[in-house]
């Protein structure tokens, strides 16, 4: 096993920068997941790493070598890609042995190695079928069976759940945690499944436009974004960001003001000094942090549109007076009706303050 | 989506009327061989013969050179086949994968080829097979052959080898698999319909090759059967029954190669590969 390195790494077709300057350091046996939206580079970095991509700047090591111009095969890293990518002429067993072969493995050793990874795939009784004989689990299963065979020191997965229905996606997701738990292997995964991403992930690394937004472990960046980005990116539902104006501020707390909302000096903490006032501002509350209106320090008012019973909770979704909308996670579904005004408290102690003109947190 | 009766109907006449235009002058060529010469020259000709010979059979197995054109047609015409498919195919891999200067240029300057007329590039052609001695030889043929069917083989080929999921390449290369066995074990198998259709082509190319044949060989033994064919119109007279005979035994090698090939051409080889 081995740690992954990225200095600077920058990926350009023609006068596009698609990744620019990704400094990022992967420890031995860590569980790392790139997640962002469509288009932000995140596959593109994957590959990179994996030798499938040029490197346009930059340098990467795997394991203390550098691997930046080195042939993907010997990079020492093994790739689950999103649409499987079996070989369908091949029987399970030969797919997953054909790593083996091409490192020119004894044919004794290649058997033991598959019914190794085959017993656990749980893919036993599927060895001598074809990939179009096997649901898509399977098939993904036989993805990752062919990754493990080969002892990698980097394991790269390419979004290999998306093309799963729901159901299969949340088993799939155990299985490859355990699977992690089990080889202690480095591990490199794409998604734009915020979910997955918290619930497998030592660190996440949120990815925008190419860049790296924030890295930390799933619920640092839950409980403290540095952006208003990644405060919007992580949680769902999202974070409810409203305009507000910094009007003083009190001890390390700003004081802000929504007067479209009718609220006014509202304290926001922040993390280092507040702002100036005058300051344009965005507050962020995450829907699960808005309460009851009753003994609130902020109160605010909106209209019911939708109402999402989710069984546990209900995502009430609001209207508010200055036509924005907002969203409250509530234990009382059956408080909220469509078309009703309903009145919430913000919970001081769970405000996030970000500067409107950088996005940064302040 | 469900068809009305009348809907069917219209189709099926049209599917009939199409077939029937293909398949009567074959029919007509097949029946043809089997009736007695009399019944062949009949002033008012007949679609279901009235008599039957294998005369014409007889004759041209026994007495005419058709069983040697037939060896020289087949020899050239599988050659050339081989050949094709063992050139299109890393041809064709090459320009659809491989990063070299000038790639696209190339790939649209091979189709130049067909720009010009067999008749125009003959001469010079006949002084090149000529000064390197090859002349009424058949490896002359099967080199025209290839030259000329390759250009559009391998853009067949290259078509067929953009079909297949790019990252099915990219796990072989990651699987640490040199270019070659990809191309050979991994692309191959996938694309062999397409290696049947770029066979099939260049087969029937061959076969029914007339002008470069009946120039570059000379003698007899060496013909190939659309030339040695033309030789049994006579200036005087033509046996009809024996023409028609060796035009069906002609098509008898195609018909056979597409029934051997033609398991080939399924879809789905890909199927299971990716979603």
């Amino acid at each position: 096993m081995a740690g992954l390195v990225l200095s600077s790494v920058k990926k350009r077709f023609g006068a596009v920068e698609v990744v620019g300057g990704v400094d990022l350091a992967v420890a031995d046996g860590e569980f790392l997941v790139f997640v962002g939206p469509s288009g932000c580079g995140k596959s593109t970095l994957l590959r990179m790493i994996a030798g499938l991509e040029r490197v346009s700047e930059g340098r990467i090591e795997i394991g203390g070598r550098d691997v930046t111009d080195e042939d993907p095969s010997k990079r020492g890293i093994a790739m689950v890609f999103q649409t499987y990518a079996l070989y369908p002429h091949m029987t399970v067993a030969a797919n997953m042995g054909f790593p083996l072969e091409m490192a020119g493995q004894p044919k004794r050793e290649i058997d033991a190695k598959v019914a190794e990874a085959a017993r656990v795939l749980r893919l036993e009784p599927f060895l001598e079928r074809k990939p179009r004989e096997l649901s898509g689990g399977q098939r993904q299963r036989v993805a990752i069976g062919r990754a493990i065979v080969r002892q990698p020191q980097v394991f790269l997965f390419d979004e290999p759940l998306s093309n799963l229905d729901a159901e299969l996606r949340v088993g799939m997701r155990v299985e490859i945690a355990r699977l992690h738990q089990a080889l202690g292997a480095t591990m490199v995964y794409v998604t734009h499944d915020q979910v997955e991403a918290m619930t497998l992930a030592d660190r996440i690394a949120v990815l925008n436009a190419g860049r790296i937004e924030q890295v930390g472990a799933p619920l640092d960046l839950y409980e403290d974004p540095d952006n208003l980005f990644v405060a919007g990116f992580i949680g769902s539902p999202r974070m409810n960001i409203l305009d507000a104006d910094v009007v003083g501020s009190d001890g390390g707390d700003a004081l802000v003001s929504m007067p479209r909302l009718g609220l006014e000096g509202v304290a926001a903490p922040c993390r280092g000094a507040a702002p100036p006032p005058g300051t344009a501002a965005k507050l962020g509350i995450r829907p699960e942090h808005v309460g009851g209106a009753e003994g609130a320090t902020a109160m605010l008012a909106g209209t019911v549109t939708v109402v999402e019973r989710l069984g546990g909770v209900a995502h009430v979704h609001v209207e508010l007076a200055d036509g924005s909308g907002f969203t409250i996670e509530s234990r009382e579904a059956r408080r909220f009706q469509p078309g009703e005004t309903a009145r919430f408290g913000l919970d001081p102690r769970h405000l996030y303050l970000f500067d409107a003109a950088t996005g940064r947190r302040v | 989506m469900r068809r009305s009766l009348a809907q069917n109907l219209v189709l099926a006449l049209g599917l009939l009327v199409l077939a029937a235009l293909v398949l009567l002058p074959f029919w007509w060529v097949a029946s043809g061989s089997v009736k007695l010469p009399k019944e062949i020259i009949q002033r008012v000709p007949t679609m279901m013969p009235h008599s039957f010979t294998t005369q014409h059979f007889e004759k041209l197995f026994s007495s005419s050179d058709f069983p040697t054109y037939l060896v020289n047609s087949l020899l050239v015409a599988l050659a050339s086949t081989a050949a094709t498919v063992a050139l299109a195919l890393p041809a064709a891999y090459a320009f659809f994968r491989m990063d070299f200067p000038g790639r696209a240029a190339l790939y649209r300057a091979i189709l130049l080829a067909y720009a010009f007329p067999g008749v125009v590039v003959l001469i010079p052609l006949y002084g090149l097979f000529s000064a390197a001695g090859l002349v009424d030889s058949r490896i002359s043929l099967v080199i025209v052959n290839v030259a000329f069917a390759l250009p559009f083989a391998i853009w067949m080929m290259r078509s067929f080898l953009a079909s297949v999921p790019r990252e099915i390449e990219e796990a072989a290369l990651i699987d640490g698999a040199p270019v070659a066995t990809i191309l050979l074990r991994i692309m191959v198998p996938l694309i062999a319909p397409g290696i049947a259709s770029v066979a099939v082509f260049a087969f029937i190319a061959s076969w029914t090759e007339y002008l470069f044949a009946s120039v570059l060989i000379v003698s007899d033994e060496r013909r190939t059967i659309p030339v040695g064919f033309a030789g049994i119109i006579g200036q005087y007279q033509i046996d009809w029954g024996l023409l028609l005979a060796g035009a069906t035994a002609a098509t008898i090698p195609v018909v056979l190669l597409f029934a051997l090939v033609g398991r080939w051409f399924v879809a789905g080889l890909t199927e299971g590969a990716v979603k």
